[in-house]
């Protein structure tokens, strides 16, 4: 009798396990599609593959790609992801350097003007620096054009003028690129020597680099914050060019994927580099007492060279002496 | 302001330095994206198909205006060249 209850439970549960079996089973084979069956449907194919493939006869072998998978993925990131890192990073610094203005406000010269002036930057490197910027500024409105003009300008300006517009700012970036990019390398030889980090700059970001809290630590021509922002400029302007010129070049050493890869790279660094250049115009224009005279007119305050960059005004003090290192705004030899 | 000035007098001048080297490089669209096997040619005829003289660029040919081409079997377009009738 036992015997017979344990054998019947083991039917059943032979049979409840088939029965599991066949319920999962079953999906997977009404998925299988034969790929050579006459009657198979291109849709089907696409749905189990994801591809369809087939023969071509047409010498340029590009044009055998009718339909690209990584295409949905690269327009889904420059359409959607890309002004999200865009708006943030843009918006998130304007508003960050805001709430830092309204806290500390513009970064003043303690012992106030001296009247004498000393040379910072000569006629050359001043040259270099707004042959950049101007350059970085146009290719930044006309570059921002592509990933936020149809949201921001189109419905202000309309289709015609808004085609006129896109198509001017796009050759502009193009031929912008190259005093862009020859401007990235003489910054890069020009300011390299003074770039180098060092033990000082880990003493200036400990104690707040003079913008946070009221010390004013020692720095060389270029302290940790002005080095960040040359490697910045260095490193991003050098993928920002190299991206950039793969896309103007299409399928010089690059296919379709690559391209769309550089485009994402191009646009993401494009838009942090713009991020980090607005916080660079800020402390060199409303942040900063003083500063925007050394890019200006080539010379800055001796107290505010005191004040930021001690060890250099004492380089240059035993360099040239006093009386050669201080001269008037006006007989600026810079230029 | 001086070394501003010159900055921009240097882009416009490299600038347009990139445009000339860009032009000389790239291709428009329509013939960069496609190979000759799938391009049409214009200058193509039946006419073309039996004759092994080779059609040059340098000449200048008459264009025919649409109306032209209802008769294009029939006329030979005065002070026209035997290049440029094969090549319409």
């Amino acid at each position: 009798m036992a015997m017979m209850v344990s054998t019947r439970i083991r039917l059943v549960a032979a049979a409840i396990a088939f029965l599991v079996l066949a319920t999962v089973a079953a999906p997977v084979t009404a998925q299988q599609v034969n790929p050579t069956a006459d009657a198979v449907k291109e849709q089907q194919l696409l749905e189990q593959f994801k591809r369809i493939q087939g023969l071509g006869t047409i010498p340029d072998i590009k044009s055998y790609t009718i339909e690209q998978p990584q295409g949905r993925q690269w327009r889904q990131y420059h359409e959607v992801y890309m002004p999200w890192i865009g708006t943030i990073a843009m918006l998130g610094m304007i508003v960050l350097l805001l709430v830092f203005f309204l806290v500390r406000g513009m970064i003043r010269i303690k012992a106030g003007r001296s009247g004498v002036n000393i040379v910072r930057f000569t006629g050359f490197e001043r040259f270099v620096h707004w042959m950049t910027a101007t350059c970085f500024i146009l290719m930044a409105l006309t570059g921002l054009n592509i990933t936020f003009g149809k949201v921001a300008l189109l419905p202000l300006i309309g289709p015609s003028a808004f085609s006129t517009w896109s198509l001017a700012a796009k050759y502009a970036h193009n031929f912008l690129s190259f005093p862009f990019t020859l401007g990235v390398i003489l910054i890069f030889c020009m300011w390299l020597a003074g770039n180098i980090p060092n033990k000082v700059d880990v003493a200036w970001f400990k104690r707040g680099g003079g913008i946070v809290g009221g010390d004013e630590p020692p720095a060389y021509r270029f302290n940790g914050g002005q080095k960040i922002v040359y490697w910045v400029v260095v490193l991003t302007g050098t993928i920002v060019a190299t991206s950039g010129y793969l896309l103007m070049f299409p399928f010089y050493g690059t296919t379709i994927v690559g391209m769309q890869l550089a485009q994402m790279v191009h646009g993401t660094i494009a838009v942090l580099f713009v991020a980090a250049m607005i916080a660079h115009a800020y402390i060199g224009t409303i942040g900063m007492e003083g500063a925007f005279e050394a890019m200006g007119e080539g010379t800055v305050d001796l107290n505010w060279a005191k004040q930021h960059h001690s060890l250099w005004l004492e380089e240059e003090q035993a360099r040239v002496g006093p009386a050669g290192l201080e001269r008037q705004p006006s007989a600026t030899p810079a230029e | 302001m001086r070394a501003f000035l010159l900055a921009c007098l240097a882009i416009v001048i490299i600038g347009a330095g990139g445009y000339f080297f860009v032009n000389s490089m790239q291709e428009p669209s329509g013939v960069a994206y496609t190979t000759t096997g799938a391009r049409i040619n214009t200058s193509w005829a039946w006419r073309s198909t039996g004759i092994k003289e080779p059609v040059t660029a340098s000449e200048e040919c008459d264009m025919r205006k649409p109306w032209g081409w209802i008769f294009v079997d029939f006329g030979k377009p005065r002070r026209e060249s035997a290049v440029c009738r094969i090549s319409q």
